[in-house]
């Protein structure tokens, strides 16, 4: 296989399969098993309030709008690369072309969507997967142009001995992987265990996979631990004091004693 | 002298796309080895984050996170070796296998990045997707500049004057001496906030104001309680509230909280 067809096949199926779970994603709006997603109805409906237009009508509208692009998009994506397949690489080109075309418009609302609506992070989010799509297509079309190197890839002295440091890396990897998950698993509920920085003020570091089950069951074992003590006040420390990032989050718990 | 001159500027591109990616991926697997925050190494600990993920698809099992941590690992070493392979390969010269291993480490890291967009969309993690589409660019757009670097015109050799040399030598020095001055004097005179108290200032009969530092970190915070505590012996704390962004708006508004207290 020639260098110049792998990038293609490469770069189509980055955008098909960005473009299948988009279309995915409005079609699963909400949260399910095996899917997350992200909320657009919602954006939508806030965006367009923020306007003054609280009709849901006009949120459903444009978000269907939208989806017809993003659809006529993937379908394009999705026929270039059948057609890729096929070594019928003219209409491959040409679906590509059309599905370019149509990812950078619906990218092209989106950022006009930014500017109404005030959304600078977004707009510049928009603006980068509209840059990334024009390029797409400049290395699609012209690696066709320019090159002709066919991938050589023979099993020579070199490349087993990059296998063999590639395979007992990924293994020394993945043991690290499994122990590092078997260690800090049980911190997804354990109780921490507070430390007093002032007088009746105690603080507790959560680590990052700590959850609101971790601080039930902290503040549980807190209570049960200082019976002398009442907990007054809890107060989450903000990021500013964290900036380290060694931890998730800081939390104080602020106690007097029991009278 | 002209065409080596030429030369060693194309190579020298060549080392910095090979170097970067060999180091890239380099660092990304001894994050994963490591696992967690240590000493000398903060990272990022992955399995919490793809744990969370995963847990949030309703797939809460360790088993699963780890085995998409081992596929990743197994995608990120590959491209390393082969980065790798690709750098050895051109320090001895050996222009054709340098491209085909670099090429190898670049198909690798396009399926990573890849496999990550689609695992952002499933997860609905926005700027995640923002952050590997961008990456995957950066990876095409490197092979690119790696196999073309030669066909673009370069300078021939550096002519720039005697006088000119001398003249932006004097500025950098000169420059780089006020600058390292005013980095050392603001160290000397403001580390100290780091963990200093400070004090609270009053809004209304029981609301007081206390204004952190930029530089200022959870001691600071648990001094500044402390110190609160000590100069109010008979108020209680009964609430803190933390300002938010959009109160703190002025460019030099840190960190600022609100203490609400009572008589004890």
């Amino acid at each position: 296989m020639k260098e110049k067809i792998l990038i293609q096949y490469l770069v189509l199926i980055h955008w098909t399969l960005f473009s299948a779970t988009t279309v995915i994603d409005k079609i699963v709006p909400d949260v399910y098993p095996l899917w997350v997603g992200a909320d657009f109805y919602t954006l939508f409906i806030k965006l367009f309030a923020s306007l003054g237009l609280t009709d849901p009508l006009f949120a459903t509208t444009a978000l269907a709008g939208i989806s017809f692009l993003e659809i006529v998009a993937f379908v394009c994506f999705a026929f270039s690369l059948f057609n890729l397949c096929n070594s019928k690489d003219k209409i491959a080109e040409q679906c590509f072309y059309l599905g370019i075309s149509f990812s950078a418009l619906t990218f092209s609302f989106f950022s006009i969507g930014d500017q109404v609506f005030g959304d600078r992070f977004t707009l510049l989010e928009h603006t980068i997967f509209w840059i990334i799509l024009m390029v797409s297509w400049v290395v699609y079309k012209y690696n066709t142009l320019t090159d002709e190197r066919v991938i050589k890839f023979s099993m020579t002295k070199d490349i087993k001995t990059g296998l063999l440091v590639g395979v007992l890396l990924t293994l020394i990897t993945s043991y690290s992987i499994v122990d590092f998950a078997k260690a800090t698993y049980t911190n997804k509920t354990q109780p921490l265990q507070g430390k007093e920085v002032v007088e009746g003020v105690y603080k507790f570091d959560f680590p990052f996979l700590g959850d609101k089950i971790t601080m039930e069951n902290t503040l549980k074992a807190f209570e049960e631990n200082n019976p002398d003590l009442k907990v007054n006040y809890i107060y989450t420390g903000p990021d500013e004091l964290n900036s380290k990032k060694k931890t998730h989050m800081l939390l104080y718990v602020f106690t007097e004693p029991n009278k | 002298m002209k065409i080596k001159n030429k030369i060693i500027g194309k190579d020298l591109i060549k080392y910095f796309i090979l170097i970067y990616w060999t180091l890239f991926w380099l660092l990304n697997i001894v994050d994963k080895v490591i696992g967690g925050a240590h000493f000398l190494f903060v990272g990022k600990d992955r399995f919490a984050q793809i744990q969370r993920f995963f847990d949030s698809l309703g797939l809460g099992d360790p088993i699963i996170a780890n085995i998409a941590l081992i596929i990743t690992a197994g995608l990120e070493t590959f491209a390393f070796v082969f980065f790798c392979g690709a750098l050895y390969h051109f320090t001895k010269k050996n222009i054709d296998a340098t491209r085909s291993w670099f090429f190898t480490g670049i198909v690798l890291t396009l399926i990573t990045y890849t496999y990550f967009t689609v695992g952002d969309q499933v997860f609905g993690d926005h700027f995640e997707l923002l952050e590997h589409g961008l990456f995957w660019f950066i990876a095409l757009l490197s092979w690119i500049i790696f196999i073309r670097v030669d066909k673009i015109q370069l300078f021939d050799n550096f002519s720039i004057g005697k006088k000119q040399f001398i003249a932006s030598t004097i500025f950098v020095v000169a420059i780089t001496a006020v600058t390292i001055f005013s980095i050392f004097w603001h160290n000397h005179t403001s580390f100290v906030e780091r963990n200093q108290a400070v004090n609270a200032e009053q809004i209304t009969e029981n609301k007081y104001k206390i204004r952190f530092p930029f530089l200022a970190g959870s001691k600071a915070f648990e001094n500044s309680i402390a110190k609160f505590k000590t100069d109010n012996p008979t108020e209680k704390i009964v609430y803190i509230y933390t300002a938010p962004t959009q109160l703190r708006l002025g460019e030099s508004d840190g960190l600022i909280i609100y203490i609400q207290t009572e008589e004890k």
